[in-house]
């Protein structure tokens, strides 16, 4: 057994903070601010090779593992959970399908400016009245000729503002439920395809994030990824991988308050002497860096086992229930530390309060996140 | 084609550094390393050379055997490959012993025609190294370099040394050895892939039996313990009378001219 990161893994991790010092640090207050999608920033990551960490180079990825991913998306939300974020969709979300069900020509022609970052990915699955049911989904896909004719609306749909291309689930047999359901490539500007309403959200208010809208829009038949009617078993898979994604996010979060708290705790002197000297706080501190080092095993844990391939649906929603509720408390033990100051615009803590709440609900909330957990371990 | 020598050495994160409240001494039991700040500035220097007018670069530590970490990290910063001059007893060389085997490692199988160092280490910042080096190999040494040009037409190196007053040009002939200051460069950040290609790198391994005895330090660390700035915190009225009264005290201290 060992615990160590490889060497790759310690420089990944070095390079990435200092990237972050340089580049998104400076700009994340602006960032949630304004707020405003860090579009440089992406074009940065993209020169870093950080587009398409875990994916083949021939596709233009950089032929890295999962954990690198992992290590890269929990730094990046360290400094802004916005940045790690959109790339945790771009990746996770649109490459991973692409990569795992896509023909050779889809990837050629999606997948690899996907990795080299010529264009961002979206994955739209939720609608309106189907959101961890997805079975009830009511966009519908009808084959006509040698294309289908998509009809419905997603909502919640993050980077599709300014996605090259959507991962699309549609049902193509209505009678079956999650099992009519198909997924299809819709690059943008395709005719019929609407980029709704932007939704103002509580936190990652940098991520754009909106309503997407089919009309009509003709997609050919050669976009359907994976077979007719395997859309939910695509879903699924990508959302598994995509949960160790939101664990790295959430672990992020809950780090950068443990470190604003600690800085702060020793600056800040009532009493006589630096609140960290009082135990009511020293606890709170011992506290957050506990149940992040659990969070952190958690989370390397699913990637270990996904870099393995062993099986980790069960190991990936362990990981994201337990670092995300993490992300939470520790963000609310953030703001306690800091007292009125962290309730304040501007400051750090209270950006990563609002941060954290989304990560307990996208990409499966912490009650399906039980299910299938309970599921898996009551079989 | 210019051949080109980046020295690195390996140092302590100072971020990492913790001070030992009680005793004053430093703990590094958690410490990680890295490669000396200016040093990153010199490799990034080397690389910049290499890619303007083509020719190799190769990265040279001394360091100890358990060091290999550090190979990596400068091959992910463009160099071809490395050479990794290493002993267990390597922990804690005074200047003159590097320099010793240093000399004795480029001598023994490294072509060159300019030689990068950083002007000091992140930890110790000694200046010595360079210009030791430069004298052992008996060529030329520019120190203070904030920008460096090469003429491949005449095979010299044109250098600006940014002194205390003022910036002197010099130009010297091939071979040469520089030592360079931070602001000559910004060091890019490795890529993802650039990581990963380091480890398909050569890197040479040079141990202590190839190249006979370091010889003895000339210094002796005796010990190591945090500088500590006790404040005086002294207190005086915020009018005309007690600022005046505050200032004359200073001047007559001579903590003030």
């Amino acid at each position: 057994m060992d615990f160590n990161l490889t060497e790759e893994h310690k420089l990944i991790r070095a390079n990435v903070r200092e990237f972050c010092e340089k580049f998104v640090d400076p700009i994340a207050e602006q960032t949630d601010a304004e707020p405003k999608f860090p579009m440089e920033t992406v074009k940065k990551l993209a020169e870093q090779d950080l587009l398409g960490i875990p994916y083949p180079t021939e596709y233009g990825g950089a032929g890295s593992d999962y954990l690198s991913y992992i290590i890269v998306i929990e730094e990046l939300s360290r400094a802004c959970a916005t940045t790690g974020f959109t790339l945790e969709v771009h990746s996770s979300l649109a490459s991973f399908p692409l990569f795992k069900f896509g023909t050779e020509e889809q990837k050629k022609k999606y997948l690899v400016p996907l990795c080299k970052g010529e264009m961002l990915g979206a994955f739209a699955l939720t609608e309106p009245g189907a959101g961890t049911d997805a079975g009830a989904a009511s966009t519908v896909a009808v084959k006509d000729g040698d294309h289908y004719v998509l009809n419905g609306s997603k909502i919640f749909i993050s980077n599709a503002p300014v996605a090259g291309v959507i991962i699309a689930f549609a049902l193509t047999d209505k009678s079956k439920g999650t099992k009519g359901l198909s997924a299809f490539i819709v690059p943008q500007g395709t005719p019929g395809l609407i980029i709704g309403k932007h939704l103002n959200k509580m936190g990652i208010r940098g991520s754009l994030t909106s309503e997407v809208l089919f009309k009509d829009c003709r997609v050919p038949a050669e976009n359907l990824l994976g077979q007719e009617n395997q859309g939910f078993k695509i879903a699924m898979m990508t959302l598994d991988g995509g949960r160790i994604g939101i664990a790295a996010q959430a672990l992020g979060i809950a780090q950068a308050a443990l470190d604003e708290s600690i800085h702060y705790s020793k600056e800040r002197v009532q009493f006589g002497k630096p609140i960290a000297a009082l135990q009511a706080i020293q606890w709170m501190i011992a506290n957050m860096a506990t149940e992040i080092e659990a969070s952190r095993f958690l989370t390397y844990k699913a990637a270990w086992n996904y870099d393995q391939g062993l099986p980790y649906s069960k190991e990936a929603a362990m990981a994201k229930l337990f670092a995300s509720e993490t992300a939470a408390r520790q963000t609310n033990r953030a703001v306690q530390v800091h007292g009125g100051i962290g309730f304040i615009k501007g400051h750090k803590v209270e950006r990563l309060y609002r941060d954290a709440k989304i990560t307990e609900i996208y990409e499966g909330t912490s009650e399906v996140m039980r299910m299938v957990i309970s599921g898996s371990v009551l079989r | 084609m210019l051949k080109t020598i980046a020295c690195f050495k390996w140092v302590i994160d100072d971020a990492d550094i913790r001070i030992d409240a009680g005793t004053r001494k430093l703990v590094l039991d958690r410490a990680g390393y890295k490669i000396s700040a200016y040093d990153r500035n010199a490799i990034e220097e080397a690389v910049l050379l290499q890619e303007k007018h083509g020719g190799t670069v190769c990265a040279v530590t001394v360091a100890p055997s358990s060091a290999k970490a550090c190979l990596k990290d400068a091959l992910s910063r463009g160099p071809d490959n490395a050479c990794y001059i290493n002993d267990p007893s390597f922990a804690d060389l005074a200047p003159a012993q590097t320099v010793s085997i240093l000399a004795a490692g480029i001598k023994a199988g490294i072509e060159f025609d300019l030689i990068i160092c950083g002007e000091g280490s992140g930890d110790l910042y000694t200046q010595q190294v360079g210009p030791a080096l430069a004298e052992t190999l008996g060529i030329p040494c520019i120190t203070y370099v904030n920008k460096l040009t090469y003429s491949e037409s005449d095979r010299r190196i044109t250098a600006e040394r940014k002194l205390e007053d003022g910036i002197e040009v010099v130009s010297a002939a091939l071979p040469a050895l520089v030592t360079i200051l931070p602001d000559i460069n910004t060091p890019r950040i490795p890529t993802l892939k650039q990581v990963l290609g380091a480890a398909k790198k050569p890197a040479l391994n040079v141990t202590l039996d190839s190249l006979g005895p370091a010889g003895d330090p000339c210094l002796k660390t005796v010990g190591i313990q945090a500088a500590v700035m006790d404040r005086k915190k002294i207190r005086f009225a915020a009018d005309a009378e007690g600022i005046r009264a505050a200032v004359g005290a200073l001047l007559k201290e001579v903590a003030i001219a």
